[in-house]
């Protein structure tokens, strides 16, 4: 078998490039429309970067070279929505895999095959709902009006007074934002620390019993161990996306909580989408830095991710 | 029965050691965060069939309706959103299947000259782009801006997945292709009589995963489309819910009624489909976040 696979290997590479050219042409067809598409879909609005660089007002372009980018960064509320960005997205990955980590551990614990299903079923299912119909089914649950399920409830048992206003309190937002958002994702989240835990080899469990240890020596000494390395690797493969973050942050926030919610995405969209007369070459400088910045993460994860585990994650 | 298989599975692994407090403790936490995940969208359901739209958490509607539910089918404003949705969930999860699966194709032929080109330059799209402006102006050129089609065009090409259908691809054996060659098979022949026949897991898998994004789908809508009749369901939901933009309707239906039965419709699908399909999706997240 693999002598054969290398006798013809050898042969391809006897052959001249444009005979393996042609031998090849029904491969290159087919990678044409894949080709087109990924030309017409990311490669063309690459050409827009050079808008950073103009102003463009309605219809019209005007060059004005780094002027976008010293105004940018001379603006507090770009910082702010920067900060945002940074805080909200690396709170929400840290939380997201916290949490899932300690509920893959517990649950693998679980004896019942029937119960440990049946539980990942039903945390996995937040997953399968778009950010808009969790941010639906929240605001209308969070809602301070007479319908709104949770004041009304925590009136009822005399926890609070009068309804408070969730949504818009900016020192309640984040939190509320976070918790929305581990209670839609974290389940699923598990997903990949089950993958990994399922291949820890029962032996080191068996020699564990008899020495003895307890159930929290096990998770501790064995379980946890096994799971570092697919923790750190969840944790780059995210990090390079944290600047991304942009519907879960849209669907919630509002422009009572802005301060503590904007972040870049949503303020580039602001800037442009709900702006009188938008300046497409200043949202198109933020995107640029945005991008820059995206894909300076992406590189140091990839580096990352080749110290880690030997390969990396492009 | 399950107790009996699992103890034959793995025999030696949880004995009398471990202190029966410790799974009485697990069984309960798990119980509850169990009922914290379920009990919204419980509610929402309940709540989409009672009359009356209430705070309280119920575990059977009250005063049963389906007006809610009716009142989106007879509604045009609602109604369409849902059929935009559904055709644009069913040729976006199409679109990306026939291009995931070309580009994973031709990326696993090692001996073609320019592998590793075309790599690379689907690879890149992953590490920079454009940004969300020159999108949008590419979009506005292309006549796509206000158009459902967008959404298309917008997820029916999708790297990540492509990639994650490479790697699928990688286990199919090389001999299959040798023999399917000296068969005197093109590469087009072997593709669809030899790859696609083996790899309807993956198919399913990665399918899922272009439904369930193009379904999901609100931002875009949101920044591309205005025209009501090219709005999907997720963006009728949102406006409807968070700008109180409730269409008035032929029907007596309370407003709350109406929200939470659109609820319903925005996750029935997957919640339909979920349980039955739930190992293609989580194969899919193994084999992406793992081999890679």
């Amino acid at each position: 078998m693999s002598k054969d696979n290398n006798s013809a290997a050898v042969q391809v590479r006897k052959k001249p490039l444009k005979l393996r050219i042609w031998n090849n042409r029904g491969f290159y067809l087919m990678f044409l429309p894949v080709f087109f598409f990924v030309l017409i879909i990311y490669y063309w609005p690459m050409l827009g970067i050079r808008y950073s660089f103009y102003s463009y007002k309605l219809g019209k372009l005007t060059w004005v070279g780094l002027e976008h980018f010293k105004s940018m960064f001379g603006q507090k509320e770009f910082w702010l929505a920067f900060k945002n960005t940074l805080v909200i997205s690396v709170v929400k990955l840290l939380l997201n895999t916290f949490v899932a980590v300690i509920i893959s551990i517990f649950l693998n614990e679980m004896g019942n095959m029937f119960c440990k299903k049946f539980i990942q079923t039903i945390i996995y299912l937040p997953h399968f709902m778009s950010y808009a119909v969790v941010a639906a089914i929240f605001t209308l649950f969070l809602s301070p009006s007479s319908t709104g399920f949770i004041n009304e409830t925590l009136k009822n048992w005399g926890v609070i007074e009068k309804s408070i206003d969730f949504l818009h309190n900016k020192a309640m937002w984040q939190p509320i934002f976070q918790i929305i958002n581990l209670w839609k994702e974290t389940g699923w989240g598990t997903v990949i620390f089950f993958a990994t835990l399922a291949g820890i080899s029962p032996d080191q469990y068996e020699a564990a019993d008899i020495d003895g240890a307890t159930r929290l020596q096990k998770i501790w000494y064995i379980t946890l161990p096994s799971l570092a390395n697919t923790i750190i690797i969840v944790l780059i493969l995210n990090m390079a996306k944290v600047l991304n973050i942009f519907e879960p942050v849209f669907v919630l926030y509002n422009t009572r909580v802005l301060e503590v919610s904007d972040v870049i995405s949503t303020y580039v969209y602001r800037k442009t989408f709900l702006t009188a007369i938008p300046d497409y070459g200043y949202t198109t400088a933020v995107g640029l830095f945005k991008s820059i910045v995206g894909c300076v993460l992406m590189l140091i994860s990839n580096e990352a991710s080749k110290k880690v585990r030997g390969r990396g994650i492009i | 029965m399950a107790d009996n298989q699992k103890k034959a599975a793995e025999p030696k692994l949880h004995k009398k050691h471990g202190i029966k407090v410790f799974d009485v403790v697990n069984y309960i936490v798990f119980a509850i965060i169990a009922l914290i995940v379920i009990i919204p969208i419980w509610k929402v359901v309940v709540d989409s069939f009672n009359a009356v739209g209430v705070y309280q958490f119920r575990l059977w509607p009250s005063d049963p309706t389906f007006a809610g539910y009716l009142t989106i089918m007879s509604t045009a404003k609602l109604a369409r959103p849902f059929i935009n949705s559904v055709v644009t969930t069913v040729l976006g999860t199409l679109v990306g299947l026939i291009m995931s699966t070309l580009g994973g194709y031709v990326l696993n032929q090692y001996e073609m000259p320019g592998r590793s080109a075309m790599s690379y330059f689907l690879l890149f799209t992953m590490i920079f782009s454009g940004g969300m402006i020159p999108e949008y102006l590419v979009m506005k050129q292309l006549h796509l801006v206000d158009s459902m089609w967008i959404l298309v065009v917008k997820h029916g090409m999708n790297v990540y997945n492509l990639v994650l259908m490479k790697n699928f691809f990688e286990g199919i054996p090389g001999s299959l292709y040798e023999a399917a060659k000296l068969d005197g098979c093109s590469p087009m022949q072997i593709f669809y009589k030899v790859v696609l026949p083996l790899s309807k897991a993956a198919l399913a898998s990665v399918g899922l995963m272009f439904a369930v994004t193009v379904w999901n789908d609100y931002s875009t809508v949101q920044i591309y489309i205005t025209n009501p009749t090219q709005v999907n369901f997720q963006y009728m939901l949102r406006v409807m819910i968070m700008d109180g933009d409730t269409p008035t309707t032929a029907y007596k239906v309370s407003q709350n009624t109406l929200y939470y039965a659109s609820i319903v419709c925005a996750i029935l699908p997957f919640m339909v489909a979920y349980p039955f399909l739930q190992q293609y999706f989580v194969t899919g997240v193994n084999v992406g976040a793992v081999k890679e």
